[in-house]
């Protein structure tokens, strides 16, 4: 029998990147709010180290008790197998992914949100991909902007403006939407093969620019700056400069008192009353079960199960899932198509690179020319493209464990003295493709593989697209071009086959207007069940060319200032 | 090109800040140090014949220390006994058809061969040419001597951390100014274990 807690207003179910990030709003106007968490704190002097093994090989900053036990199973098409396996994209602990994620923060571009719109418009209607879902946001460039204004701010974004009101500045991204004002801090520091790599972009005639990153530049807001060290790829920070929602908006809203957290607490049901309106949250914590009612309820766990427990919780007014009588949970999902999905290039330099150190893609410099609508797509065959990143930060293991672009042997004398040399002298670009929904892509409820607790896993369904595939050819050979404009002697390129298991998911609580082709409206709650509110990848429409966490924090600060500004109408 | 903001951050700083960000609450999920006892996993045979198939992935050479003075059989030691338990029975069952295969293919245990007839046996297995048992064992221990060698030597190998210095990897720094990014220069190594010791506490 479940234990009655007493009620707050608001349940925020993960305190990740997402639901770490409406606690803040909701806290700040003065609403009692329960944040329920799978995972606990992690300890920056204990946990973060600068070692491989520890980050990298066995993930210890990348996993958590409970997503082990429900890791979903993947097929490509709906008349395979679905079978488990492949590492998790999914995180349990208070800052969840943004404790290691590598930080780029990105806006979306105002065609992101517009994309079927602004395809008839300049293309024609035949260009939108074959048996794509593929919608227009039902909010557009000014109704988010002033939310990354205001995120970017909150958590300390680096960076450098290339559109500020419409003024365009090179240095920055000329390709980004308007923004009312410059990042609070300039650009990570730049390095010897950074500024070499600009140098032969520009011979190329493109316009590189620093990544925008979550990491301190300089010391903002009682935190330091970055130290460089190389393991931010999977580690969390031992300074706390990068700007993980652990070290930023939860202690922040913790100050204002009106945030309990409740940590290793494993979440199986939001509970509807008749009328469809959600009443709390079931969860278990040591084996015991308890009911938090609320108000209202945000779900910001990661996408997976972001559907899984919508589908999972029935009711009488929900017997398909929460919110699932028009059958839209888990449709129009998609993963995105980066270098993870086969889409990488690889080169080698003939000069020692030094970039060891660093700060992944947060130290990086970006090529912007051949992502979204950036050019003209003409007789080209697809929509979209990628962003090009290059990078520092280097692991031992994984250096001396790549590739040897074919002029060497895996093993011997030969491999050794090839690594002696070549181990700090190969590197590799990071692209994202603009990815879209499809009908045969999809998450549901695996009918045969279940946790521990009996509850059906996420299955995730997701095959190859051709738009995307030809998209990533297309940039990877922009790519290829920047690397050999560099120096590179040698270029490889990976065969974009499409995502597995990713960690850039979108999609599966689509936000829309209408309800028979999404789950959320545009501010982000529950078509059917209007004080439920879900945050995270699963409204996205489309992905953008590049990382989704900027945007998740700035639409999750907008459901909930939503909410908070009109508490009596949504949730009283 | 953005201002460049100078460098203020010392090592001294780097620790402190570490050590007051404990502001954090402490209690995390898993215990990060790991201090495993070192136990005894391989027979003096196996052992041998493990040295041996690691002695040809990585020689000792003019380039300097291979594999086995490198330490990554220790590594693979310590972890079987620890982390790597679960896979400890299969290890040890792909090492026996390797000296299996030694053994049919050119007569005597892998350790007992010449380095010649050794690397026979290993690009016998590598090209598929041996028995399909032998070529999980080759990938799964070629990636534990890359983690054995390659890997802090919190962990058991990376002896006087030679196989950083092989790659020439510049150790793991807690902070690192701007001149330990600079291309084409030889980078002084900073040689220490991320875990706060010499690394050798095995």
């Amino acid at each position: 029998m479940a234990t009655n807690l007493k009620p707050v207003d608001v349940v925020v179910v993960g305190l990740g990147a997402a639901g770490g990030t409406a606690v803040l709003p909701l806290a700040r106007a003065g609403l009692k709010i329960a944040g329920i968490e799978a995972g606990t704190w992690m300890d920056p002097a204990k946990d973060f180290k600068a070692d491989e093994v520890h980050n990298n090989v066995r993930g210890m900053i990348t996993t958590g008790n409970k997503i082990r036990r429900e890791a979903p199973t993947f097929r490509t098409s709906p008349d395979q197998p679905a079978q488990q396996g492949g590492p998790s994209p999914m995180m349990n602990a208070i800052g969840g992914t943004s404790i290691h994620y590598h930080a780029q923060s990105w806006r979306l571009k105002p065609w992101d949100f517009k994309t079927v719109t602004e395809v008839k418009k300049r293309y024609g209607a035949g260009y939108l991909p074959k048996g794509s879902t593929v919608a227009d946001w039902p909010i557009g460039w000014d109704d988010i902007e002033p939310f990354y204004d205001v995120v970017e701010h909150e958590i300390g974004v680096s960076g450098k403006a290339g559109n500020i009101n419409g003024v365009l500045d090179p240095v920055g991204n000329v390709y980004e939407g308007p923004r009312r004002r410059e990042y609070p801090m300039p650009p990570l520091r730049t390095c010897d093969y950074l500024e070499h790599m600009k140098s032969a972009a520009r011979s190329l005639g493109w316009k590189p620019f620093h990544s925008p990153a979550a990491i301190n530049s300089e010391p903002y807001k009682g935190r330091t700056s970055c130290g460089y060290h190389g393991y931010c790829d999977r580690g969390g920070c031992h300074l706390r400069a990068k700007n993980s929602t652990c070290f930023t908006t939860i202690p922040e809203a913790q100050k204002t008192k009106n945030l309990t957290i409740f940590d290793r607490a494993q979440v199986t049901r939001i509970l509807a009353d008749s009328n469809g309106r959600v009443t709390g949250v079931q969860y278990l914590r040591d084996g015991q079960e308890f009911f938090q009612p609320a108000k209202a309820v945000l779900i910001g766990s990661y996408t997976y199960e972001n559907v899984r427990l919508l589908l999972v919780s029935k009711s009488k007014a929900f017997p398909n899932g929460l919110s699932n009588n028009h059958g839209q949970v888990g449709k129009h999902y998609f993963g995105h198509w980066d270098a993870q999905a086969g889409a990488g290039v690889n080169a080698l330099f003939p000069m020692d690179l030094n970039i060891w150190y660093g700060a992944i893609l947060s130290q990086g410099v970006v090529i912007d020319e051949w992502a979204d609508d950036s050019f003209d797509h003409s007789g080209l065959g697809f929509i979209g493209g990628a962003s090009l990143t290059v990078y520092t930060e280097k692991h031992p293991i994984a250096s001396a464990a790549s590739a040897t672009f074919g002029q060497a042997p895996q093993w011997g004398s030969k491999w050794k003295a090839w690594i002696h040399q070549n181990a700090g002298r190969a590197a590799s670009a990071y692209l994202q493709a603009n990815s879209f929904p499809y009908e045969n892509t999809y998450l549901d409820l695996d009918p045969e593989i279940k946790d521990p607790l009996g509850d059906s896993v996420i299955r995730v369904t997701s095959g190859p697209k051709e738009n995307e595939r030809q998209a990533c050819l297309y940039a990877q050979d922009k790519m290829e071009q920047w690397f050999k404009a560099a120096g590179a002697t040698v270029v490889t390129k990976g065969n974009p086959t499409g995502p597995r298991l990713s960690t850039h998911t979108y999609g599966g609580t689509r936000m829309g207007d209408n309800p028979e082709t999404s789950v959320v409206d545009k501010w982000g709650l529950a078509h059917e069940a209007p004080n439920l509110g879900m945050l995270g990848g699963s409204v996205f429409a489309t992905s953008g060319a590049r990382n989704p966490t900027l945007t998740i924090q700035a639409l999750a600060w907008r459901t909930a200032d939503h909410l908070a500004k009109n508490w009596n109408e949504i949730a009283g | 090109m953005p201002e460049e903001k100078p460098d203020t951050m010392t090592r001294r700083t780097v620790i402190a800040t570490a050590a007051t960000a404990a502001f954090v609450p402490v209690g995390a999920i898993r215990s990060a140090a790991q201090t495993p006892a070192p136990q005894r996993i391989f027979s003096p045979e196996q052992k041998r014949t493990l040295e041996a198939f690691l002695e040809r992935l990585c020689p000792k050479d003019e380039l300097g220390p291979g594999a086995v003075e490198i330490g990554a059989q220790d590594y693979i030691e310590v972890q079987l006994g620890d982390y790597l338990a679960p896979e400890k029975q299969t290890f040890l069952d792909g090492l026996a058809a390797v000296d299996a295969y030694a053994r049919t293919s050119q007569g005597s245990g892998l350790a007992d061969l010449s380095a010649e007839k050794q690397d026979q046996v290993l690009t016998d297995i590598d090209s598929g040419k041996a028995p399909q048992n032998t070529r999980a064992f080759f990938n799964r221990a070629r990636r534990l001597m890359l983690e054995g060698m390659f890997g802090d030597p919190h962990y058991g190998g990376n002896k006087n951390f030679a196989g950083w210095d092989l790659i020439r990897y510049p150790g793991p720094r807690l902070a690192t100014s701007p001149d330990l990014q600079k291309m084409g220069v030889a980078i002084q190594p900073y040689r220490r274990s991320a875990w706060g010791n010499d690394g050798h506490n095995h």
